[in-house]
């Protein structure tokens, strides 16, 4: 379960204060957040994962208060629970693609089967490039690897941000039906943050901020 | 997969980087090995080459050359003095011991030293081997000269004129091999040692075939040898001793202590200079090794904010940077040495005439620990300065700025 009460960020002094709805997710449930650009967006998920620390309000992920943690055990928490998966830019680029997942699992410090490695990168239609450079992927291959990125440690939480908005329709269905997909297979909560209106159908709960 | 593992990962995207940092890195250590190494090879040779020396008696002409010649065996002796004269001196009450040496032949480069038995115990040498010179033409030979040449007792060598190699003015006589010192780390090691009736008879045979044009004033059964090495009974006689033979003889007498000291002092400057040349580039590869990295923490924020996404903390990401360093350090220091050794072998090559003679010693460990230590504290600070973006780094603007 995930809950946003009375939350705010303010980059630096002389940027205005970005304010954010409260938000209540029940465990298993998915969430569509809407907006334009800049308007803080990036900056809620970036919340959300941990990797910057609100003003005021809470966050709480399974009973877990975000601003409790320390910044170790705010490491730890991320790299176990959640999982982020990027508009572009999606992976280390001096490993190839096995190596950023086993990275991955090591910052983590989570134990997967490599039989659960080869499920995934099969699902994913990865698994025979698993030896390629990031740099040899294709725009498609990269996103799925994204994908594979966010969801391999089994994490409580996946978190997208503008998943789809650089690709075609046939694609952006594809990857949001692989994210509902593993999501589910974990009971994970998902949540995208987008301004891509295409996926609003995929989506029961959406807000717009 | 590591830390480490990921380190390896990123040098290897970047060999251009890599190969500067290790080439620059390498090669101020190894200059500053090298300098270390003929510092310590040039001190040791002063102090363990003396022996007992205190003083040396030889022809007038350059005491530094005199003491080269005779304690070293590096420089070409002044020229002789006559033997009987040599022996009134070695005789004065003051004179613990005296030993007259005589030379101007060798062997495949190896001087060949006429001498007394005393002459080894200068040196506390003692006969692994065989037995001490009784008659002439015979040689033992220091551990070195054995060893490099594979010579054995009863085998025999023809020695050639002058100090330096050649093959032809060889002599007629043959030297044979009765014994063999054990190792001393001193000159002793690379020298053949015999009667300095032996080096008399194979230049007077000489003398005799090239009596026409050698002709000249001095008494061809004049004995002579080339220096004295004296060891007083006390030092109170280095006051007043040399002087009055500088002064009431044709011979002079030279300080060997001294003498070295001053062509230290002399050589010196030039150790410093490029002592200080060496830190100065070991100064540089640290600012190139802290210019490659910092770059490497600017443009690879964006991966390093994903690590910080998977769960890293920022201590390890500090690692991995540091990692790096240290993959640089340590290739560089293994090709400095290699470069060092290659460097003075070459060396050694080209001045092959001296091959026999070189002074060289290995570098003590201590040494090689201190460079070792001063290198890494170099690479800990350029790493210190290039992680600074990292604890810095605002990773939600940098994940917001790469889209």
């Amino acid at each position: 379960m995930i809950q946003i009460e009375n939350l705010t960020y303010q980059y630096n002094k002389s940027e205005p204060i970005l304010s954010f709805p409260n938000i209540t997710l029940d465990k298993g449930k998915n969430l569509l957040i809407l907006g334009e650009s800049g308007i803080g967006k990036s900056t809620l998920l970036h919340l959300l994962a941990g990797l910057i620390k609100p003003i005021t309000g809470k966050i709480l992920i399974n009973e877990i208060t975000l601003n409790s943690l320390k910044n170790n055990q705010l490491d730890q928490f991320r790299g176990k629970n959640i999982g982020l998966a990027f508009q572009k830019k999606y992976a280390i680029e001096s490993l190839n693609l096995m190596n950023n997942i086993k990275a991955r699992l090591f910052f983590s410090k989570v134990v997967v089967s490599d039989e659960r490695i080869e499920v995934l990168l099969k699902q994913l239609d990865l698994f025979d490039l698993k030896e390629s450079k990031v740099s040899e992927l294709s725009e498609g291959q990269l996103q799925r690897l994204s994908i594979a990125l966010s969801v391999i440690h089994n994490p409580q939480v996946i978190l997208a941000d503008e998943p789809t908005s650089s690709l075609d329709d046939k694609n952006c269905k594809v990857v949001i039906k692989l994210l509902k997909k593993h999501a589910k297979q974990t009971n994970a909560n998902l949540i995208v943050i987008t301004h891509d209106h295409r996926i609003k159908p995929f989506f029961q709960n959406s807000i717009k901020l | 997969m590591n830390i480490w593992s990921i380190s390896l990962q990123n040098i290897k995207t970047k060999p251009l980087y890599t190969f500067l940092s290790v080439l620059i890195l390498s090669l101020s250590i190894a200059l500053l090995l090298g300098i270390q190494q003929l510092q310590w090879s040039f001190k040791n040779q002063i102090t363990n080459n003396l022996g007992e020396i205190d003083l040396v008696v030889g022809a007038k002409g350059s005491p530094l050359q005199l003491v080269l010649a005779s304690v070293l065996h590096l420089d070409n002796p002044t020229g002789n003095i006559s033997h009987s004269e040599a022996l009134k001196i070695g005789k004065n009450p003051l004179v613990k011991y005296s030993v007259p040496i005589s030379y101007g032949d060798n062997y495949k480069g190896y001087r060949i030293i006429g001498t007394t038995h005393a002459y080894t115990s200068l040196y506390k040498a003692e006969i692994e081997k065989g037995n001490q010179v009784e008659n002439a033409m015979e040689v033992i030979l220091g551990n070195d000269v054995a060893l490099k040449l594979n010579l054995e007792i009863g085998d025999s060598l023809k020695s050639s004129h002058g100090l330096v190699q050649n093959s032809f003015e060889e002599h007629h006589n043959l030297l044979t091999v009765v014994g063999i010192l054990k190792p001393t780390q001193k000159v002793i090691d690379r020298l053949i040692v015999t009667s300095l009736e032996s080096v008399w008879e194979m230049h007077e045979h000489e003398d005799e075939e090239n009596h026409q044009e050698n002709h000249n004033n001095i008494d061809h059964h004049e004995k002579e040898i080339t220096s004295l090495l004296i060891n007083f009974k006390s030092p109170r006689a280095l006051l007043t001793f040399p002087r009055r033979i500088n002064k009431q003889t044709k011979m002079q007498a030279a300080l060997p202590k001294y003498e070295l000291h001053k062509l230290y002092e002399y050589i010196g400057v030039g150790f410093k200079t490029i002592s200080l040349m060496a830190y100065l580039i070991l100064v540089i590869s640290g600012i190139i090794i802290f210019i490659s990295l910092y770059k490497m923490v600017k443009e690879r924020s964006f991966d390093l904010a994903l690590f910080r996404t998977y769960g890293a903390s920022n201590f390890q990401l500090i690692k991995m940077v540091f990692y790096e360093g240290l993959i640089i350090v340590f290739s560089s220091f293994f090709l400095g040495i290699l470069l060092l050794k290659v460097g003075i072998n070459t060396i050694l090559f080209f001045m092959e005439n001296n091959q026999h003679q070189s002074i060289l010693q290995e570098i003590p460990s201590k040494n090689l620990l201190q460079i070792a230590i001063l290198t890494i504290i170099v690479v800990v600070i350029s790493v210190s300065l290039a992680i600074d973006p990292i604890i810095k780094m605002n990773i939600s603007t940098i994940l917001s700025n790469e889209k």
